[in-house]
């Protein structure tokens, strides 16, 4: 009964995700589980892509129906949540800038590469939303990154709608005013809404309507979206760009429910992000450089050792392309500045569960939760550690052995002639030649 | 920076002084470059140099200052062959000619130049700057440390470098001439890839007549004598190339002259491995960390791969790891951790940024590794140089401290 339960309770909320049927048993050298301490010598065993049983390995047998992955001498922990994300998407920025009823939904290229590193660095779950270079922009969804088409995907639709306060031609304030006219508009429509709707209540008391006659009328389609936003029926999910327009955030939070998302300098308005009361989301850049303009001193800049100081809670995220790519460099940047390992680790996994909603199903590995959970070679906080497996929901969605991308970059030099890559592309012997 | 020079001369007379103090750096992990760890290791500094060092119970002199390093790991100051100064586009490329071997970086270093500070702050002592890559030679390169009131009190090595140029950069928006005046400076050439070779074949095979016909050209040249010197085998020149071709280019021009080259920003070498194998070159891998996994080329369709660094090591290939042309380059320290991470053994990774940079620019009696008689250059480092989390708690260039971490950690 309970078994069917659950099933019905993860279909419900993992629409269209096939969810394995079989045990599997995880041997595990050492696990992570966030939470909690570290775990040595342990069995996880999972029942339909749950987390059932975290064991001794001497105090546990494995069912002989279970599938066993071996990780006994590796290191397993949960994989990583990104709670805000533009990648993925074929075009992420309408060249329109006020489009609140779009969806990333329509836009989701499984097959890109994106998702395809994300797997790769162990991260299980993304937030996708449109850019940055937007006013309204459209909803997000939750993904898994493993799928071949979005359905497979989906962990949540419909998160919310993507606003940003970036100035996109011209002046900061005409982007704060372009803003507060959106958001007026369809406040104007509302009342003019439940205007008509009162007039037509009246008539109808007036006996000029039929008695049978009902208000059948709704929200124009393109109106839908923005109109849940403002009765706060959805979140805004504001892209907060520098430290200049926190105030105006802040201002939008009284009217609004928003989930803030910073852009990279937000270092002079740290001491205001407190009052967001509520986890921020990071930029990838986390650590940076920057030039005093009066001293002229160059000096290095760590928002997430900043914020930590304050005592602000927040989710890390990763770049799509270079060091900040792999979480492993921005585990290690948090570190080098003084933060401690349980708040990096915190910062790509519980922290931005939480801001998705989605702390009782992800995050740490613990029993009852999604058995999402990454095998690494070590430790997470070194450079030479590697993904090996990637399980998703029990499902082991990812092997590196088999990485066709790391087999071509890390690949023996007989196989480069075939890959057919390099500028040449033609790496072949000549005739005659040795070899 | 007249206001900067004042405090800095009070610090070095108080310097001096503490330079002159034996000072024993205890318990720290020695990863001395060149040769194997020493756990419980001691370094004995005085007067600028290195005195001894040595395991646990190496002696130690009365009255010295004693470092507790408990945890730390010391390694020697890192050596960047190519280093990138903050100076502008036309302060490093002379655009009167295609060819000037004569120009000398050192001419315009600065020593107060921002480039400097990011380098000791990030444990590197030692740099080789050549000058641009947009003329076909560019230059002669010079070695020196990164700290330092003049150029002449930073040097290491006057010239030792020629940089040539292969590849798209020289030409890169030059126009032909289309009417007008042919000296005008506003066309410059070449204008192809093969304009480039031949202004360098040019330039070799002038300098090859003088050498062996009777008298040659009587005009003073002196671009031309240090093409003499490279062709004599006196002076190694940085050859620039990324791609495949560029490289493959790069080692022709240079068995067909007859000189002695290194393959600097080699990219693409893990395509012509056997190439540069039997060449018998050294490969100066710019930037480890700029392999895409996925993702377009690079500059002039080269695509780094992860698998170079582990290659040209089992292939016995010798290499040096910098920071390169890569204007996203790392410190470099990251970029030996990024090489270690695509399989290369640490104690390599580590001396690809030390002894053997330090060897290939010819100033390894100085600096390179931790060795009685060297340079007391050197960096305790907070933990294991190749971890991500590690920071720089010293640097040490001469003995003194160039570089203090403010919050130790």
């Amino acid at each position: 009964m309970n078994s069917s339960l659950l099933l019905a309770a993860s279909a419900a909320l993992f629409a269209a995700t096939a969810v394995s049927q079989d045990l599997v048993a995880v041997k595990a050298g050492k696990v992570l589980t966030v939470s909690g301490p570290t775990l040595e010598d342990q069995v996880i065993l999972i029942e339909n892509g749950r987390i059932k049983q975290i064991a001794k390995t001497s105090e546990i047998e494995i069912p002989w129906t279970a599938k066993v992955v071996d990780a006994s001498d590796k290191t397993v922990m949960p994989t990583w949540v990104i709670a805000h994300g533009t990648g993925g998407i074929r075009g992420s920025n309408e060249s329109m800038q006020n489009v609140p009823w779009l969806s990333v939904a329509d836009a989701i290229d499984p097959a890109s590469t994106y998702f395809e590193g994300a797997l790769r660095n162990g991260v299980g779950t993304v937030h996708v939303m449109p850019g940055n270079f937007t006013l309204l922009g459209g909803s997000g969804m939750v993904l898994r990154p493993f799928g071949k088409t979005i359905e497979d995907m989906t962990v949540a639709a419909n998160t919310g709608i993507k606003m940003s306060l970036m100035n996109q031609r011209g002046s900061r304030l005409q982007q704060i005013r372009e803003m507060r006219r959106a958001l007026t508009d369809v406040r104007d429509y509302l009342a003019d809404f439940e205007r008509r709707k009162k007039e037509f209540e009246k008539e109808k008391a007036a006996g000029a309507i039929p008695e049978d006659k009902k208000w059948d009328d709704e929200y124009d389609r393109t109106k839908r979206a923005a109109a849940h936003l403002v009765q706060k029926k959805a979140k805004g999910w504001l892209y907060v760009p520098t430290a200049a327009e926190v105030t105006e955030a802040l201002r939008m939070t009284q009217d609004l429910d928003l989930q803030i998302v910073l852009g990279r300098d937000i270092d002079e308005a740290v001491a205001k992000l407190g009052r967001f009361n509520q986890p921020v989301i990071l930029d990838a850049t986390i650590e940076y450089r920057e030039t005093d303009e009066e001293t002229k001193k160059d000096q290095k800049i760590c928002t997430a050792k900043m914020l930590a100081d304050a005592g602000i809670p927040f989710a890390m995220t990763l770049g799509s392309n270079g060091p900040t790519s792999y979480p492993w460099w921005q585990l290690g940047t948090l570190v080098r500045n003084g933060l401690s390992r349980r708040q990096a680790l915190e910062s790509l996994t519980v922290t931005p569960a939480k801001i998705l909603g989605l702390e009782g199903q992800l995050g740490t590995v613990t029993k009852g939760k999604l058995a999402n959970l990454q095998i690494l070679t070590g430790d997470p906080f070194d450079a030479t550690t590697w993904v090996e497996m990637v399980l998703l929901e029990g499902e082991l969605v990812y092997e590196r052995s088999k990485d066709p991308r790391l087999q071509y970059l890390f690949g023996e030099e007989k196989d480069k002639a075939k890959k057919g890559a390099g500028p040449d592309g033609d790496n072949e012997p000549k005739e005659g030649e040795k070899k | 920076m007249r206001a900067l020079l004042i405090p800095s001369v009070l610090t070095l007379a108080t310097l001096a002084a503490a330079q002159d103090k034996v000072t024993v750096y205890q318990n720290a992990r020695i990863l001395p470059g060149g040769a194997p760890a020493i756990e419980q290791g001691v370094l004995i500094v005085s007067g600028g140099k290195i005195q001894a060092v040595g395991g646990a119970s190496t002696p130690i002199p009365d009255g010295a200052v004693i470092v507790d390093c408990t945890g730390r790991t010391i390694t020697p100051g890192l050596i960047d062959a190519s280093f990138q100064t903050t100076q502008s586009y036309q302060d490093l490329n002379e655009q009167s000619e295609e060819v000037t071997p004569h120009m000398r970086a050192l001419d315009c270093l600065d020593p107060e130049d921002p480039a400097f500070t990011r380098a000791r702050e990030a444990g590197v002592t030692a740099v080789h700057v050549m000058p641009g890559t947009r003329n076909v030679i560019s230059g002669l390169g010079c070695a020196v440390k990164t700290h330092g009131t003049d150029p002449a009190s930073m040097v290491l090595g006057r010239d030792v470098s020629m940089r040539l140029v292969m590849g798209s950069e020289p030409s890169l928006g030059n126009r032909a001439i289309r009417g007008g005046r042919v000296d005008s400076i506003y066309y410059r050439r070449p204008t192809t890839r093969m304009g480039v070779i031949w202004e360098a074949r040019k330039a070799f095979f002038q300098a090859k007549d003088e050498n062996t016909l009777d008298g040659g050209d009587p005009t003073p040249n002196p671009g031309r004598e240090i093409l003499k010197q490279v062709l004599a085998g006196k002076l190694t020149t940085f050859t620039t190339a990324r791609s495949e071709q560029d490289i493959r280019t790069a080692l022709r021009l240079a068995e067909e002259f007859g000189y002695k080259t290194v393959i600097d920003d080699a990219y693409d070498a893990h395509y012509v491995i056997d190439e540069l194998k039997d060449a018998d070159v050294t490969v100066l891998l710019g930037a480890p960390s700029a392999e895409r996994v996925s993702g377009t080329a690079g500059r002039d369709g080269a695509d780094p791969r992860g698998a170079t660094a582990p290659l040209l090591a089992q292939k016995k290939v010798p290499f040096v790891i910098t920071t390169g042309t890569n204007p996203l380059a790392l410190d470099l320290v990251r970029e030996a951790m990024f090489a270690a991470r695509n399989g290369i053994p640490p104690r390599l990774a580590l001396d690809a940024v030390t002894i053997l940079p330090a060897q290939l620019l010819g100033i390894d009696a100085r600096v390179g590794s931790l060795a009685v008689g060297k340079d007391a250059d050197f960096v305790v480092w907070s933990q294991d140089p190749l971890h991500p989390a590690t920071t720089p708690v010293s640097v040490h260039i001469n003995g003194l401290p160039v570089h203090t971490a403010s919050t130790s950690r």
